[in-house]
């Protein structure tokens, strides 16, 4: 529901479906009858916040609460922020159209480093102050969840609660809290001690930071009682835990516009340089009958003719064909189809594709995420070149002519013959295309090599790595398109600019708050896009706030120094990831959880994978 | 099979979808209904409904139509219109199922009613201009085509026309060439009146009725 001020803006912009509100499934509320009104923000497009599955789940379950209305918030794009900001209109939440200023809560997910000055920027849109410190009342408190609070630290001066970990149970018990305290007349401040005390919770004005010359920690004390380390919440039976009947249902095309049925969290693999494989551990899987009526309520719920099973790794579903098998007897008849992001190259089989195929032909990508067999043996991708070729070559008697490879380039230990290595394997599966005898006739190949820029990221292995300049990474794109030979191959890269602004926020400190507020003061925004990212401008705010990047992105850590992230436990130790980088830099694998504990420390939760019947040891 | 023309408003927050949205939402609709419409065949089937008249963004719609191929040519058009409107936002609502009398192609004309302001201009003033701008022999507009631009005569197109003075705002109803041929877009006018005020104005149209070429209500 918008004002009629900003009616008159709506058909000046694009889109402008994306700023009203109005669809099917949105929850609206009577203010009068709640207590605690929660604004949740997403700090990108209404395209891609509608896109994301822990919003839907947290946006249901609050307002499954009888005393919370929660309401969506998006960025606005920057053709309606322009005249947003010269009609002095301030950011409101789509539901009711309030000010966000009103609002008890103000919540962000923090999914990418690069949003965070559409953080800043949505505060600012708000009229609200941006740092946690000059906002001094039992009201706009922020807070913010998503896996970037894994490493809170250049975001710390402006958000007054952190997430850590799985918000499910530890925002509810925050909110009850809050509500207990304005009951009783509590002023901020002890609303944040109590809120401390609370498990998962981390209240960053309640550290002090002290630094070494160098720039590098020196210690980080906790004040006020608060705990010296927070441990990540996790929901321990993923059948038992909140999953959405309904989604809120766009009118206009989101990024993934389909239901999205989530399988399991964690991933079993441990892959070095994935964060996400280290965070979401230990593996907690749902069951094939959760799985299958929860997705089975949302296509009657939303209308959505198709289902999108979300996981880190789809094909190490334990019961990933009946669970197939199940959802296809009413898929089918209901003409709905299913789709399998995140196959493993190793995880694609006959009986798999079968089942996929039945209802729809997507395109086909992998990820064997760098070229020589020696490269992924140090990322630990657990992948073979010869599985690779299988795959594909599975996928071409299938009728499939168009694949798309994914890689990384500046891994640690890379060498240029790495990196030509990627080409190489491009023309493999090419070769393989013409081996294949039952090819789709008459059709030629086409191979897609995309590369990104490695990033190293907090609680992986490889954060203590530095990341290749940007004349390094130049280079290796460089080499390997050259070292392609074939039209048939295709290859794109992804900018290495907007690699190294991540890296330096990923592993950042509090020094960066400054930048930040740099940053947002020169009206920053959409760092994620490439219609906004400028490196120049991010240089000058690091220049004019005293900042080295390469302090941050390019420098080697020793095992010993404070980290800025070491207070915040993830479940697994430090101990792991060192023991994990040795390997690493002696070429070799480390087997996957079902195969082998490595003793990453997760088993500590008392659940999951950990706690399953391996099949070796039977 | 019984082809049904499904009638509908399209206002609040749908006015501000375009076509293929709505396109979108309309389908979507009919599939979580179960309403026994007839399905494209092939690797994606859906169900399958066409447009008579799309109506462009921001327009209001009070009138608009839908026609699907119903499979279960007994079930009853009370229930369409209860089940798809539990499945639609409420943005959109669906009054009256028929069976159609007249084919799409048989549109000619469409109504509108055009509100018109501007935050410091009065209305009276607006009503004026509109006058002058609808009594010229010629209004020359520069119109996108895939093409680019071109400058194209929209007067011809203008069937009747009324200026209303009303206290916020000036408010032209007008009847309008409409269909595949030589549809005239009301944004048009605005433009043309624009181009002859250089002033920026605040609309509210909303598109009443479909006619054929007897001036004939469209069924």
């Amino acid at each position: 529901m918008v004002s009629k001020e900003i009616e008159k803006l709506l058909l000046k912009v694009q889109k402008p479906g994306r700023y009203v509100g109005g669809e099917l499934n949105e929850v609206i509320k009577n203010k009068k009858d709640v207590d605690v009104r929660f604004a949740f923000c997403f700090p990108d497009t209404y395209e891609v916040g509608m896109s994301h599955l822990g919003m839907k789940i947290l946006y249901s379950l609050f307002n499954s609460v009888d005393y919370i209305w929660c309401e969506r918030v998006f960025a606005p794009w920057l053709d309606m922020e322009e005249l947003m900001v010269k009609n002095n209109i301030p950011l409101y939440a789509l539901e009711s159209g309030d000010p966000v200023s009103d609002f008890d809560f103000i919540g962000f997910t923090l999914q990418y480093e690069l949003s965070f000055t559409n953080m800043l920027n949505m505060l600012k849109l708000s009229g609200i102050p941006l740092k946690s410190c000059d906002r001094t009342g039992l009201k706009n408190i922020v807070v913010a969840g998503g896996p970037n609070t894994c490493n809170p630290e250049p975001i710390a001066d402006f958000v007054d609660i952190f997430f850590i970990g799985e918000g499910e149970e530890v925002d509810l018990e925050v909110i009850e809290l809050f509500r207990e305290c304005r009951a009783q007349g509590c002023d901020k401040s002890e609303f944040l001690r109590r809120a401390a005390q609370i498990e998962g919770v981390y209240v960053p004005s309640l550290y002090e930071v002290s630094y070494n010359d160098d720039g590098t920690i020196k210690s980080f004390t906790p004040k006020e009682n608060a705990p010296a380390v927070i441990h990540k919440r996790i929901m321990k039976n993923m059948d038992e835990s909140y999953y959405p009947d309904k989604f809120v249902v766009p009118m206009i095309e989101i990024v993934h516009d389909r239901v999205v049925q989530e399988m399991f969290r964690g991933c079993v693999r441990g892959c070095r340089f994935c964060q996400a494989g280290f965070i979401y551990r230990p593996v907690r899987e749902k069951s094939v009958d959760a799985i299958d009526s929860q997705c089975h309520l949302l296509c009657e719920n939303t209308g959505y003719d198709e289902v999108s099973l979300s996981s880190l790794s789809s094909s190490d579903y334990t019961q990933i064909v009946p669970l197939l098998e199940k959802v296809n007897k009413w898929a089918k008849e209901e003409k709905v189809s299913m789709s399998l992001p995140s196959l493993r190259v190793d995880g694609f089989s006959d009986d798999i594709m079968n089942r996929i195929k039945t209802v729809r032909k997507s395109g086909l990508t992998f990820a064997p995420e760098a070229g020589s067999q020696r490269m992924r043996d140090v990322i630990n991708k657990n992948v073979h070149k010869d599985e690779l070729i299988q795959t594909c070559s599975t996928a071409f008697s299938g009728g499939w002519t168009t694949i798309k490879l994914y890689f990384m380039i500046g891994l640690p230990t890379e060498t240029l013959d790495d990196v030509a290595e990627i080409a190489h394997l491009g023309q493999a599966v090419v070769d393989e295309y013409y081996r294949t005898p039952n090819r789709a006739k008459g059709k030629s190949v086409k191979v897609t090599l995309s590369t990104s820029s490695f990033v190293p990221k907090p609680f992986t292995p490889f954060q203590w790595e530095p990341q290749d300049t940007i004349p390094v990474l130049h280079e290796k794109q460089l080499h390997l398109k050259d070292s392609i030979t074939t039209k048939k191959i295709n290859y794109n890269y992804h900018d290495a600019d907007t690699s190294f602004v991540e890296a330096v926020f990923a592993r950042g400190d509090r020094k960066l708050c400054k930048a930040m507020e740099l940053a947002c003061e020169r009206g920053m925004h959409f760092d994620g896009w490439n219609d906004c990212f400028s490196l120049e401008k991010w240089l000058e705010v690091f220049r004019d706030s005293g900042i080295d990047p390469a302090f941050y992105a390019n420098r080697r850590r020793s095992f010993d120094e404070i980290l800025p992230w070491d207070h915040i436990d993830c479940g697994v130790t430090k101990s792991f990831l060192i023991k994990e980088c040795k390997k690493a830099y002696q070429n070799t694998t480390t087997p996957h959880c079902r195969l082998h504990c490595s003793g990453c420390g997760a088993a500590k939760y008392g659940e999951g994978v950990c706690f399953e019947k391996r099949k070796n040891l039977v | 099979m019984k082809n049904v023309r499904i009638w509908f408003k399209k206002d609040l927050e749908c006015r501000y979808i375009s076509h293929l949205d709505l396109n979108r939402t309309m389908l979507r609709a009919l599939h979580k209904s179960r309403i026994p419409v007839w399905h494209t065949e092939g690797f994606n089937p859906h169900p399958f409904a066409t447009f008579p008249l799309p109506l462009s963004l921001g327009f209001r719609g009070v009138n608009e139509c839908m026609d699907v191929k119903l499979e279960d040519e007994n079930y009853s058009f009370e229930e369409i219109t209860s089940k798809l409107n539990a499945c639609l936002p409420k943005g959109l609502r669906v009054f009256n199922v028929t069976e159609p009398v007249m084919k799409a192609g048989k549109i000619a004309y469409a109504s509108f009613t055009m509100r018109i302001s501007e935050d410091k201009t009065p209305s009276s003033e607006i009503c004026g201009s509109l006058e002058r701008l609808m009594s010229k022999d010629k209004i020359e507009v520069e119109k996108k085509s895939k093409r680019g631009l071109k400058t194209v005569d929209i007067r011809q197109g203008i069937k009747s026309f009324e200026v209303k003075q009303m206290l916020d705002c000036a408010v032209l109803e007008v009847v309008l060439s409409a269909g595949s041929s030589d549809n005239v877009n009301p944004n048009l006018l605005v433009t043309a009146l624009e181009a002859e005020t250089g002033l920026e104005y605040t609309l509210d149209i909303t598109r009443n009725d479909l006619y054929n070429s007897d001036m004939e209500l469209f069924r």
